[in-house]
């Protein structure tokens, strides 16, 4: 059957004009759409992973500033708490020192009283044994002649009337 | 809403078509039937069969198979648009007895003997060479000259070459020009295309070779679809059968033969002339060998067979529809008229399956070379990997 023998000019015609097509298609027509094609889809891909990327990092920065704010947080508590550590510290301290000011105040004072004191036991003793004294000189003067015997006996009696006290 | 307005348009189109081709046909059948005493003959005449070629039916006689097949054939010559008994001339190149000649087709048409220099030339009325162009020898027999004419078909060829470069050189320089810058409409869709079959056929099965076979096999997809879809475009430029002609599928297959043996890996071949079987099959007696061998050329036929029959069995479908016309045409009007509405929506059925059809086949003959190919473009690593599967199960 005539349809199923391959004509020979048209076999000819057929190839020719094909490799023209394919040859110029070849140069000019696929590289150029095939490299467009690869291109977009590479970008494309590159496009995801880099929003992947960014969406990754800016997830991480979220995640590291907070993580700062909690940091700064603490941080302020500590500083607040030590601040009113220090002052409690302090007030301790000053009171400290003018309690023990004030104990060497009393302590120079309590000194100071009891040598006044010694002073003023003797004076007065001192005055006492005189008045004692002028009083019996005054007594005996008229009764006793002789004083030094009884000068010393009157300060006897007094030694004896200080331990008593 | 919308499906109500669409439901409307279409039965308005139903109804319009169906009444245009009631008052039409009736009309052409008397027509007929008051030129001659045969409905059929004069009815096809006009419509059917050509009269340039050289041969006419005889009166009373319809033959629905010569109409087929020279409507599948090819021609010196081509039909002027809903006029079949004009054919556009062509140009007749031969290498005859003594020497080239390129003369007009319409020199031996209707039959005609035509003398160019010392030799004769006509187109053969039957014989063996019937429907080609012949020289006459001075005995009186004829032979047949190395024909080298732009027919129907070869003109389809260019036909179909122009409009494949005109859809894909503008986007290449649209891309080299434009960079990122996606292209819109026409060009973008056959974008969307090419993409379709570079990515998910060619790279898909090519893998790294994608880019070394890929300008073929994309060539040979645009055109094979564009010559299908210009094969059902019933007026010139288009009409032609061309992939429905085993010369094209030949050349295309012989060219993925070809590429498939030229580039194939050492691998290949020794799959082929020394494959991994045991000893007996293929010592003394190669019997794999020549199995595998006459599976090399198996390959081209089943390339070359399958698109030619497919394209070839939709043509033949869609001219059976409209014969369908004339031969009930001898059984009166009535008979004529339903005839004709049935066979008319069954065209228009048959030739939306052949739009599909069309991209389906080229499909195919692009995903069966790009099988072809890589199959010889295997590597002894992935033999192996292929070989530890059945171990594994």
């Amino acid at each position: 059957m005539e349809l199923f023998k391959p004509d020979f000019g048209l076999v000819f015609w057929m190839f020719v004009a094909f490799a023209i097509l394919f040859l110029l298609l070849w140069k000019k027509g696929w590289p150029a759409i095939m490299d467009m094609i690869d291109k977009r889809a590479d970008l494309i891909d590159k496009g995801v992973e880099y929003a992947q990327q960014a969406k990754d990092q800016l997830d991480k920065a979220q995640e590291s500033a907070e993580q700062i704010i909690a940091d700064a947080r603490r941080s302020q508590a500590d500083i607040l708490r030590e601040a009113a550590h220090m002052k409690d510290q302090i007030v301790e301290q000053a009171r400290q020192e003018a309690r023990d000011a004030a104990q060497k105040e009393i302590e120079s004072a309590r000194v100071a009283i009891a040598q006044e004191r010694k002073e003023a036991e003797k004076n007065f003793r001192d005055q006492v044994s005189s008045f004692a004294l002028d009083i019996a000189s005054k007594v005996t003067r008229s009764q006793l002649l002789a004083d030094a015997a009884q000068t010393k006996l009157v300060n006897n009696l007094l030694d004896e009337i200080e331990k008593t006290n | 809403m919308r499906s109500i307005e669409m439901k409307r348009f279409i039965q308005n189109i139903l109804v319009g078509f169906i009444a245009v081709s009631m008052a039409i046909v009736p009309a052409v059948a008397q027509d007929a039937a008051t030129g001659a005493d045969s409905i059929g003959d004069s009815s096809v005449d006009s419509e059917v069969v050509d009269a340039g070629n050289g041969h006419e039916s005889e009166a009373g006689d319809f033959n629905p198979k010569d109409i087929i097949f020279e409507h599948l054939g090819d021609g010196y010559g081509w039909e002027v648009p809903f006029n079949h008994h004009k054919r556009m001339p062509l140009p007749i190149i031969v290498w005859g007895s003594d020497g080239l000649h390129i003369f007009s087709s319409s020199r031996v048409a209707h039959g005609d003997v035509y003398r160019d220099g010392n030799v004769e030339f006509m187109i053969a009325e039957d014989g063996d060479y019937k429907g080609k162009l012949v020289e006459v020898n001075s005995d009186g027999t004829v032979s047949r000259p190395w024909d080298f004419s732009i027919t129907k078909n070869v003109l389809a060829v260019f036909f179909t070459v122009i409009l494949v470069l005109l859809c894909v050189l503008p986007l290449g320089s649209w891309y080299r020009s434009k960079g990122y810058v996606a292209a819109r409409g026409f060009k973008g869709t056959l974008e969307a295309l090419y993409e379709f079959i570079y990515v998910s056929l060619i790279k898909a099965t090519l893998k790294e070779q994608a880019r070394r076979f890929a300008p073929y096999l994309l060539t040979v997809f645009m055109f094979i679809f564009v010559s299908n879809l210009m094969g059902l475009v019933v007026i010139f430029p288009g009409g032609a059968n061309l992939t429905g002609n085993i010369a094209v599928t030949l050349v295309l297959a012989l060219i993925t033969f070809f590429i498939t043996n030229l580039f194939g890996t050492k691998h290949y071949w020794k799959e082929i002339l020394w494959p991994d079987v045991p000893l007996w099959l293929k010592f003394p007696l190669p019997i794999m060998p020549v199995i595998e061998i006459f599976g090399m050329f198996t390959k081209p036929a089943a390339l070359t067979v399958r698109l030619f029959a497919n394209m070839m069995g939709g043509h033949i479908i869609v001219i059976s529809l409209t014969l369908i016309i004339f031969i009930f045409a001898k059984m009166g009007i009535a008979a004529m008229s339903g005839a004709t509405v049935v066979s008319m929506i069954f065209q228009i059925f048959m030739l939306l399956i052949d739009v599909l059809v069309s991209f389906i086949q080229a499909y195919v003959f692009t995903m069966l070379s790009t099988i072809f190919i890589s199959l010889a473009q295997e590597h002894e690593h992935e033999h192996e990997e292929h070989k530890e599967v059945p171990v594994t199960k």
